[in-house]
């Protein structure tokens, strides 16, 4: 007994000690999915669920006012500033602690946007597969492609000095500040880079700078976010995120009201009201920088016909669907644009209006008899996909249209080729915010939708240049309104449903706002704890 | 017993055949997974090399007999997600879900052998009753269910235990309990209606006429001669311990063999899938060929090749 005394004594000293050095509390965040490519790397991991937590762990030159306007804002770099229409000048915030333990430099930038980490080491890289990485420390071939697309005129790093670079582009670009706030160009050490095993070991503890350090990370199960207590936005109210992979949606809001968990994202809209009806919780969020949309597979032979596309455009009744689904708690967009895009918002362009008698009109112009049109379709990959999907079979039926669902089990089944396509679901997010970031991204000769071989206008692609090169601010306005008229209305190319949301519950003691987008804020200004 | 062991051999081969050749053809047929593993933003190049790295640009036909080469030489694949053997994916998950399919077993076999064989003996009184309710309550329930409406009770309204994860015991009771509940009515029943079957024969009220204690009975007599249906269900569960599981686990967000498996189809890690099938049917046919010899056992009749009444 005494020895066993004599052993817990420092013990029962050291606890307390332990306890009052650091009393932060542990947050417990319940996700539907950590990441689909179980890695951490942004360029790798390009999806909803990796925005979502990128920002916890790492941090760009150039941020984003996620709980804000969404406006750019200072975070790595203190100061930017064009020094012509190629070149972007950056000064960088001093004294920036990596998770390593190491001070930023400006070479840890250039790695992060040069070669090494995002391009390989040459042509080769660019057919490399996916798991080129498990081995080497080549970028995988989807790294480079998303590096490729996230800065498509890229052609060096500048260190002008210890604490200023250049980002320099091979052509003009207007958007070069909104291109680095995409997670694709978040900062991280090189020195770890170099040190790690493998890519694939970087991609699953990436050490980066941002306010808690990548820490224990299990795939398809856990990941452990330790407070980085030395981060220049000052120290963070958390000790530890405990981000857990929980499926199901009732599983996720049952952890929320039992206790386990502080936080439980990705709640679907007809939920809000069960989690809500507990006056300990509360559900946040509203909509969000990505919008959904319905996309046309020209190549149908039916939908070669513009105006029967235009018909099926002017049969659907948004603003039911966001009622009926979204309780009205997300938008419809003014096409695929958003009003974050400032100047390059055009606000007199009119997605197609809901107007069945058109519909009709159109229906019977465009010599329709009634054949049936397939819709693939996956289970509720969006939030309400299914039954959005339903109503709109029936305002479709409403104009004299048919559309058949069929049910697809992946997107792989969703864009094969191999039979007959007709229309299909899709989404589109503005990363930064301009229209290159929608239009030119995810519609232009480069974007999926023509890529796919869905749809292509010889006009719209030439419009592409001159939003992605031109340095004219009312060019570039220009530009995009012709282009929201041809692809949503002269031509269309896809039907934009509404603005998508993204909704978070919550213990309601604690404070906390949450984004406009996917990503998670839970630094010191952002995250509070009361007493309950 | 050579004769018999190598034609159980055979057909346990066989199966496993049937169920690869069936897995490998329909995973291929139904969705290209470079195109899921590398997004739809991938390019092409990318994506053609990606097929390449992993044979999949090659027929089918080379495909399956690559595969089936390598499966003799103990190689059954790598993850394409990230890159490690399927063998070793698999190996890490297995504990997990066992720590969930061995006590809920356990929990079938103690609830519903002692339910039915008690329900058996005191047939259309209140108990027997009682029992079957609960038993094709507890059958006819879907296990999603019953985990949240367990979840509901003991995590949310009562907060005596944990309502998902895998971080101590206490996260493996509500799990166990979903699965052992419908194994446990299962069992219950088929031992009831075996138990029924058997009080009603002859040699039983010939025992009880000499005077053996009812006890002996059923414990000697019936018992036994019940077991035959009841051991088959029970080869059907040990044959489910690895895959047994798959939709308590994504309830529960226990990172078993089940979730692993569901992520591995979705994205089409066929390498991955293959492994957990390979394991799946490889434990359907041991327990199937240990239930032929629990017959063996428990009946002498099959033992001896006699002709029985079963």
């Amino acid at each position: 007994m005494q020895r066993r005394h004599l052993l817990a004594s420092p013990l029962a000293l050291a606890t307390p000690a332990f306890a009052q050095a650091d009393s932060r509390p542990v947050l417990t965040v319940a996700v539907q999915k950590i990441s689909n490519s179980n890695t951490l790397e942004p360029p790798r991991e390009q999806s909803n669920v990796g925005f979502r937590l990128s920002g916890l762990f790492s941090e760009t030159l150039i941020g984003t006012d996620w709980t804000g306007d969404l406006s750019a804002k200072p975070e790595l770099a203190t100061a930017w500033r064009r020094v012509d229409a190629r070149t972007l000048e950056f000064t960088l915030r001093p004294d920036v602690k990596m998770h390593d333990g190491r001070v930023m430099t400006a070479e840890d930038i250039a790695f992060s946007l040069g070669a090494e980490r995002l391009y390989g080491s040459g042509e080769a890289s660019t057919t490399r597969g996916v798991l080129a990485g498990a081995t080497g420390k080549e970028p995988p071939g989807d790294v480079v492609a998303a590096a490729r697309r996230s800065f498509p005129g890229f052609e060096k790093v500048e260190i002008v000095s210890e604490n200023t670079i250049r980002f320099v582009n091979r052509t003009p670009d207007l958007t070069l500040e909104g291109r680095m706030t995409q997670n694709v160009g978040a900062i991280f050490s090189r020195e770890a880079f170099r040190a790690a095993e493998s890519w694939l070991g970087w991609a699953r503890r990436p050490v980066g700078s941002g306010p808690y350090a990548v820490g224990d990370y299990r795939p398809d199960v856990s990941l452990m976010l330790e407070a980085h207590d030395e981060y220049w936005g000052g120290r963070p109210p958390a000790r530890r995120i405990r981000v857990l992979e929980v499926p199901e949606v009732s599983s996720r809001i049952n952890g929320l009201a039992s206790g386990e968990y502080d936080f439980a994202c990705d709640i679907p809209p007809d939920q809000i009201g069960s989690v809500e009806r507990h006056p300990r919780f509360e559900v946040l969020g509203s909509a969000i920088n990505n919008m959904r949309i319905i996309c046309f597979d020209t190549g149908h032979p039916l939908l070669r016909n513009p105006l029967l596309r235009r018909a099926m455009a002017h049969a659907v009744d948004r603003d039911t669907i966001v009622q009926a689904l979204w309780a009205g708690r997300t938008e419809v967009p003014k096409g695929l644009q958003l009003e974050s895009f400032g100047q390059m918002h055009v606000g007199e362009h009119q997605t197609p209006r809901f107007d069945l008698n058109e519909a009709k009109r159109l229906v019977r112009e465009s010599g329709y008899r009634g054949e049936p049109i397939p819709y693939r379709l996956l289970n509720n990959y969006y939030t309400g996909q299914v039954p959005t999907a339903q109503i709109l079979q029936e305002m479709w039926r409403a104009a004299g249209i048919n559309v058949q669902i069929e049910m697809r089990e992946n997107w792989s089944q969703v864009n094969d080729r191999g039979t007959q396509r007709g229309i299909r679901d899709w989404s589109c997010t503005a990363v930064f915010p301009d229209p290159v970031a929608t239009l030119v991204r995810a519609m232009g000769p480069n974007g999926e939708l023509q890529r796919s071989g869905e749809w292509k206008n010889e006009e719209f692609n030439r419009l592409v240049s001159v939003l992605e090169t031109s340095t004219e601010a009312a060019d570039r306005r220009a530009a995009h309104a012709r282009m929201l008229d041809i692809i949503e209305r002269e031509d269309p190319g896809y039907i934009v449903l509404h603005q998508a949301a993204t909704f978070t519950a919550k213990r309601r003691d604690i404070r906390w706002r949450a984004p406009r987008g996917w990503p998670l804020d839970f630094r010191a200004g952002n995250l509070a704890f009361r007493a309950s | 017993m050579v004769r018999f062991l190598a034609w159980r051999s055979l057909r346990a081969f066989l199966t496993i055949f049937l169920v690869v050749t069936f897995a490998f053809l329909v995973l291929r047929l139904s969705g290209d997974p470079a195109q899921i593993i590398m997004g739809a933003d991938a390019p092409p190049e990318a994506v053609e090399a990606f097929r390449s790295a992993w044979g999949l640009d090659r027929s089918v036909w080379e495909q399956y007999l690559g595969y089936v080469g390598s499966i003799f030489t103990g190689d059954l694949g790598r993850s394409m997600r990230d890159g490690r053997p399927a063998a070793a994916l698999v190996a890490e998950r297995i504990p997990a879900t066992l720590a969930l399919t061995i006590p809920a077993l356990m929990l079938k076999l103690g609830l519903g052998i002692p339910a039915g064989i008690y329900a058996a003996l005191h047939r259309n009184s209140v108990i027997d009753r009682l029992v079957m309710l609960v038993a094709v309550a507890g059958f006819t329930i879907p296990s999603f269910v019953l985990g949240l409406l367990l979840v509901l009770v003991f995590a949310v309204q009562l907060g005596w235990l944990p309502s998902g994860g895998q971080e101590s015991w206490r996260h493996a009771i509500l799990p166990v309990v979903t699965l052992g509940i419908g194994g446990a009515a299962v069992l219950a029943r088929f031992t009831r209606s075996a138990m029924l079957e058997v009080l009603g024969q002859p040699y039983i009220r010939t025992a009880s006429a000499k005077g053996v204690p009812w006890r002996r009975v059923v414990s000697g007599h019936a018992a036994p001669n019940a077991a035959i249906p009841t051991v088959t269900i029970i080869g059907f569960m040990l044959g489910s311990l690895i895959a047994g599981a798959v939709v308590v686990e994504s309830v529960f967000s226990w990172p078993g063999v089940g979730r692993l498996m569901v992520v591995a189809v979705a994205n089409r890690d066929l390498a991955v899938v293959q492994c957990v099938l390979l394991l799946v049917s490889f434990t359907m046919v041991v327990a199937n060929f240990l239930v032929d010899l629990a017959y063996g056992l428990i009946d002498p009749r099959l033992r001896t090749g006699a002709q029985g009444g079963h």
